[in-house]
């Protein structure tokens, strides 16, 4: 005999009526943004490797010199401070042809240059004397081609240049620590190098910090989601317990509808990722946009998602029928609150010193991962046990009904609670961390310089004759002084032999004297600040942006499950809501503790671990004497208080649902 | 004794349904009114109108002399607070509010300060047969427990009437007996007039008048010689 629960559960489904399907919707559209915040992330994550990997073929591996077939020397200059690799290529006569490089259809001949898209616009844009000086002169460039390029907003040059050329001999080679990452020669036999870019090499990690941190709120939406399905189907499916239903088929069939639901929803959330890959791809990240292919996770990963979603909706619905079928008069029947203890805030203290303890500069993904987990399960054993602290605390204090309401929830359910802030909580720390601190430590900096290495005194003294001449030339207003070892704070070279020329006037004069100086650099660009600090700028550009965009998801992902979270506890709670009203209770008062009981721990834990996180970049900064990223703390503020404003918003947007569900008296009353 | 609360020719229609069809009850000081009657039969939607719930579609509900029936949600609402007490069949105690507190909660929302209106609470407990459970949640309470305990709520405001909606309806015989027995007894000595509902003529026995309704009508009334 076929069973009798789905075609049941089907009919159940289209009969409940106009409510019914909003509650459905609502948990369907829960699903859905979860399924679409992790296929983001995900995305973020694969596709910032798969760049990461089109850029390796720029950091030349080096075979032994007598098999070489060709000489690569990869550097970096800037400009306007945006980064532009420079990959000069060097065929050797006597040796078998070197393949051509990714991007490019043949290797390059001696005195062709060949340009991404986006450097050929800007070529096109400038002023030959700001950029087009630096390369060799040629009639028209090439193009290289997606292949060979991580975004489409990349700046990269291919020159091919005589083996004698300076620009591939030994002198531009660069041995200084500035030029780790963004310069480098080797001879090659074709272009097979395993390095990313520096430019790219630290997206992914940073990128799946931000993925692990959503990773948790998504979680809990889902399962708010399932929440409310439940408890808009309890008092259908007690009817039908009394019609003789088994609890197994009552369990069947809201497994059957809840998985139904998520399943609609994760897979909308998916249809929207796909539709909105080509919008996604053109969200900046790094070295910018993205070609779409690299947003693309592939079937496995999307399948992954809309299993991971169904299943955490179906399993959240069914344990929360579970309580209430063990309670025939509610949910929140449950004789005594768990007491959360102590031991919680030890075990926190120990985690929290243990990571502080192991975190170093240099982790590899599972470290940071291992670490994160870590962070967050000491948070998970905190959380509820701050709120339950801070229940008792309010309710020994609270003399308006509406905040004793409040902390009397909060103690009696402060896992609960918890849960509706921890996303918040988390991503607040992270983002309180990073948006503060600079990373950047210790030097000083000297934007306005431009400098040429040079290989001792006597070749200084010409070195600096003969800048001066080229930028009286150019027109670039500049003192120009030779630096070496003791002007290790004066200058941008750090101690280095050479010569500085300080230029007055903006990036347009920086440019302009880095293109007219590019002529004494023996084969390499002048370095200025924008090189020396390459690689502290890359990690704190990127921690930044995606600790942002972590801030701003979480907040969204937050406030759907707060909404969603104060609906179900509306459905959850309608009789006694109901009765209350009937004897006179105000419904503002019942609004406002609805309120306070997410405000009080979201002000308290999230305001708190925010400004933990502040307070941590800010003695890290005063350690390392560096200032205080007062820009990034504004971001923060603005972002925390839209973010606590539109969380309100949310359980606000359940007051029509309270005043409906408690309007009608002959369905509370009895 | 002067009457407290009057409803004259009450009519209340659901669409094609009449749920009351002309109906005039009065309730006097201390007095205490049981309705009975079928299931369906308008009971519970009498009981509702009289205490300014919802609002009859004819006639007209007075509070000592003046009409309740046409004033404003938000006064309705204030008057349901200040001047009436509930008592339902379960489920409307705050599950996470302590027994004392859930008997506070009316006083604090007419602004009694919090440990005053605690102490008013708890002088209730003993005559309810409550001694020790002050500190108890609902989910700690048995069902007669409860509803002594929503008993209390309902009087500590001193209200002019409690309205009872089949207050022993979850309740095994004996546990019913001793609740309306208390219900009666304790809302007479505050002076309140009781307006009940119920199915069970041994609870209605506790009350001075029996008004039994068949299809939104009064088609008998009983007045008890005991009292
Ligand atoms: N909100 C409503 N909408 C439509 N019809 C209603 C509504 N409330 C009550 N009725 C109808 O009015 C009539 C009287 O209902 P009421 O609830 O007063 O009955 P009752 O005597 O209390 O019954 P019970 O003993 O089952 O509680 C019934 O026919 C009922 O179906
Ligand atoms: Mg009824």
């Amino acid at each position: 005999m076929r069973s009798p629960v789905l075609p049941l559960t089907w009919h159940l489904a289209r009969s409940s009526g106009r409510r019914g399907l909003q509650s459905r919707l609502l948990a369907a559209s829960a699903a859905a943004v979860g399924a679409f915040v992790m296929l983001v992330m995900i995305a973020a994550c694969l596709g910032s490797g798969a760049r990461a990997d089109r850029t390796a073929w720029r950091v030349p591996d080096a075979v032994p010199g007598r098999s070489a077939t060709a000489v690569q020397a990869t550097t970096t200059t800037y400009v306007r401070h945006q980064p532009v690799t420079v990959v000069n290529l060097a065929q050797r006569p006597d040796r078998e042809p070197t393949p051509a490089p990714p991007g490019l259809s043949a290797f390059p001949k001696r005195g062709e240059v060949y340009v991404s898209p986006a450097l050929a616009e800007l070529l096109h844009r400038l002023p030959a004397n700001q950029l087009a000086d630096r390369f060799p002169e040629v009639k028209s460039y090439g193009t290289v081609g997606a292949a060979g390029l991580a975004s489409p907003d990349e700046l990269v040059a291919v020159i091919g240049r005589a083996p004698g050329d300076p620009a591939v001999s030994e002198s531009a080679a660069g041995g200084s620590w500035y030029d780790e990452g963004q310069t480098a020669r080797a001879g090659i036999t074709g272009f097979s190098g395993s390095k990313p870019s520096m430019f790219t090499g630290s997206d992914q990690q940073t990128a799946l910090l931000g993925a692990v941190l959503l990773v948790v709120p998504v979680v809990v939406l889902a399962a708010a989601a399932g929440r409310l399905g439940a408890a808009r189907r309890e008092q259908r499916l007690a009817a039908l317990r009394l019609a003789g239903a088994t609890p197994r088929q009552i369990l069947a069939m809201t497994a059957a509808e809840a998985a139904g639901v998520g399943a609609a929803g994760a897979l909308a959330g998916a249809l929207a990722y796909v539709a909105l890959l080509p919008a996604l791809a053109r969200i900046p990240y790094g070295v910018g946009s993205w070609y779409t292919g690299e947003l693309w996770v592939g079937v496995p990963w999307l399948a992954a998602v809309v299993l991971g979603v169904t299943v955490l909706l179906t399993v959240s619905a069914v344990t929360m029928l579970r309580q209430v079928a063990t309670s025939p008069l509610g949910v929140a029947q449950q004789a005594d609150p768990r007491r959360t203890r102590m031991i919680r805030l030890v075990l926190f203290a120990a985690a929290l010193g243990y990571i502080f303890l192991t975190a170093q500069d240099h982790m590899t993904n599972r470290q940071m991962i291992v670490l994160l987990v870590l962070f967050y399960a000491a948070f998970w054993l905190f959380g509820p046990w701050v709120v339950d602290r801070l229940g008792r605390i309010a309710g020994r204090f609270a003399r308006r009904p509406a905040t004793l309401l409040a902390a009397r929830r909060l103690t009696d359910d402060p896992r609960g609670a918890w849960r509706t802030v921890s996303g918040l909580v988390l991503a607040g720390f992270v983002a309180g961390f990073f948006s503060v601190s600079r990373l950047d430590i210790g030097f000083t900096e000297h934007p306005d310089q431009v400098a040429v290495l040079t290989d001792g005194g006597a070749d200084a003294r010409h070195t600096a004759a003969e800048t001066r001449t080229l930028l009286d030339r150019a027109g670039v207003k500049a003192t120009v002084s030779t630096v070496g070892e003791d002007d290790f704070e004066d200058s941008v070279l750090l101690g280095d032999t050479g010569v500085v020329a300080r230029v007055s006037g903006g990036p347009e004069q920086i440019d302009a004297a880095t293109t007219a100086l590019t002529a004494v650099g023996k084969g390499r660009f002048p370095v200025s600040q924008d090189y020396v600090s390459a690689s502290d700028d890359t990690v704190t550009d990127r921690i930044a942006t995606v600790s942002t965009a972590t801030l701003i998801l979480s907040f969204l992902v937050a406030t759907a499950s707060a909404g969603l979270t104060a609906a179900a506890n509306v459905l959850d709670r309608r009789r006694v809501y109901g009765l209350l009203r009937l004897s006179g209770t105000p419904l503002r008062v019942l609004d406002r503790a609805r309120v306070r009981e997410t405000v009080l721990p979201l002000v308290v834990l999230a305001g708190g671990t925010t400004a933990m996180g502040v307070f941590g970049a800010y003695q890290l900064n005063k350690a390392a004497g560096a200032t205080v990223n007062s820009s990034g703390a504004f971001q923060l503020a603005v972002c925390v208080t839209i973010g606590a404003l539109a969380i309100l918003a949310a359980i606000g947007g359940s007051r029509p649902l309270l005043r409906r569900v408690t309007a009608n008296p002959t369905q509370t009353a009895d | 004794m002067s009457t407290v609360l009057a409803g004259h020719g009450l009519v209340k229609k659901y669409g094609s349904t009449t749920a009351l069809a002309g109906v005039d009850v009065e309730v006097r000081e201390r007095d205490s009114l049981a309705i009975m009657g079928p299931s369906g039969s308008g009971k519970s939607t009498l009981l509702h109108t009289l205490a300014g719930i919802i609002r009859p579609d004819g006639g007209r509900v007075l509070l000592r002399g003046a009409r309740i029936d046409d004033l404003g949600e938000n006064k309705l609402s204030a008057l349901r607070r200040k001047r009436f007490g509930f008592v339902f069949q379960f489920g409307q105690l705050l599950p996470e509010l302590p027994a004392e507190e859930n008997v506070a909660l009316p006083l604090m929302l007419e602004g009694t300060p919090r440990r005053q209106a605690v102490e008013r609470a708890r002088r209730w407990f003993a005559p309810l047969g409550l001694d020790g459970l002050e500190g108890r949640r609902p989910g700690q309470l048995s069902g007669g427990q409860a509803q002594r305990v929503a008993i209390a709520r309902a009087l500590v405001i001193e209200p002019d009437v409690v309205f009872a909606d089949e207050p022993t309806g979850a309740l095994d015989q004996n546990t019913s007996t001793e609740v309306v027995r208390l219900l009666t007894s304790v809302t007479r000595e505050q002076g309140a007039a009781l307006v009940m509902v119920t199915h069970d003529a041994d609870v209605a026995a506790h009350c001075d008048r029996v008004l039994q309704v068949r299809d939104g009508r009064i088609s008998s009334h009983h007045q008890y010689t005991v009292a």
